[in-house]
């Protein structure tokens, strides 16, 4: 499978998808202009690679500063991918990295991570940004 | 004349407090360009991490309901992919030590009593409440990614540090003016 690197803009994450190694990252803000045509693709290679049944492992880290309500669908369905996988057996671990001093975002996480039933979840302070 | 009539405008803005003000028509790009001089801004105001980013997310989804709901735009073909653009005014000052911002555009008549039973609803939560709500809503709205009035709202009142304003005006038979204030 092709490994996935886009850097950041100002409205949308940096994206590094390393499926050789099952290391996965959205690294920034993300506000994009139009939700559907920057995370589509994303969840199309996503949903492919997870159907992959010799993937036995996945590490999803959002590090995000920044995201507005119309990515929050988006990362939700991201985060359904992940769990359905941990669900048929893999492993997955989800880390959600925050701001330390935007609490907004740590409760964001929390939400998020009440969600999946199958995958490990972390929440993590971002330290020295 | 000119300059003071224009000066005038300005100062009228700013006895409100009001550092950015934007009416007319709203595209993402003018989003984009806004969003970044309100960013740095804030940057040189010194406001908390915490602060920049609320107001910063208030200001997002306050821009992308115009865009997406006011019922003034300019008309698309349809075929092409053209960007929507339509007409709304957003403020962005100070009120009392916060930041505030306002937002206005024409609704609707029709959907002025489901706006303001929604926004009822909002104003009165908590903030476990709001929480709630949120993910009720992200919930509901899964199988589509992409526009939604409802999120957004709630977004703005979790980000605001006190109860959302609202209020509608009748413009004519068909339309009323929505506006919202949201003080961070």
């Amino acid at each position: 499978m092709q490994n996935i690197d886009i850097p950041a803009t100002n409205r949308t994450p940096a994206v590094a998808f390393d499926f050789d190694v099952g290391h996965l990252k959205l690294i920034g803000e993300s506000y994009p202009e139009d939700v559907t045509t920057f995370y589509n693709p994303l969840f199309d290679a996503l949903k492919s690679w997870l159907s992959d049944g010799s993937i036995s492992k996945c590490r999803f880290e959002f590090e995000l500063i920044y995201f507005n309500s119309s990515s929050a669908k988006a990362i939700m369905m991201i985060m359904e991918l992940l769990d359905s996988a941990a669900e048929a057996g893999k492993s997955v671990d989800v880390f959600w990295f925050h701001d330390p001093e935007d609490e907004t975002m740590e409760e964001l996480g929390e939400e998020f991570g009440e969600d999946l039933k199958h995958a490990k979840f972390t929440l993590e302070k971002l330290l020295d940004r | 004349m000119l300059a003071s009539e224009v000066y005038e405008l300005r100062a009228n803005l700013r006895r409100q407090g009001v550092v950015f003000a934007y009416s007319g028509y709203v595209t993402e790009g003018i989003l984009s360009g806004v969003g970044d001089a309100l960013k740095q801004k804030l940057v040189s105001e010194d406001a908390d991490t915490k602060t920049l980013r609320s107001v910063f997310a208030v200001f997002v989804e306050q821009m992308q309901n115009i865009i997406r709901y006011s019922v003034e735009r300019l008309p698309t073909d349809g075929e092409t992919e053209v960007l929507d653009i339509s007409y709304g005014i957003v403020t962005i000052g100070n009120e009392a030590g916060g930041y505030v911002v306002h937002a206005g555009n024409l609704i609707l008549l029709s959907d002025v009593d489901n706006m303001r039973r929604r926004l009822s609803e909002l104003r009165a939560m908590n903030r476990e409440e709001l929480r709630a709500a949120y993910k009720d809503q992200l919930r509901s709205e899964t199988d589509a990614v992409g526009n939604s009035a409802g999120i957004g709202l709630i977004e703005i009142a979790r980000r605001a540090s006190k109860p959302i304003e609202f209020d509608f005006m009748r413009i004519d038979d068909q339309h009323a003016f929505f506006a919202l204030k949201a003080t961070v």
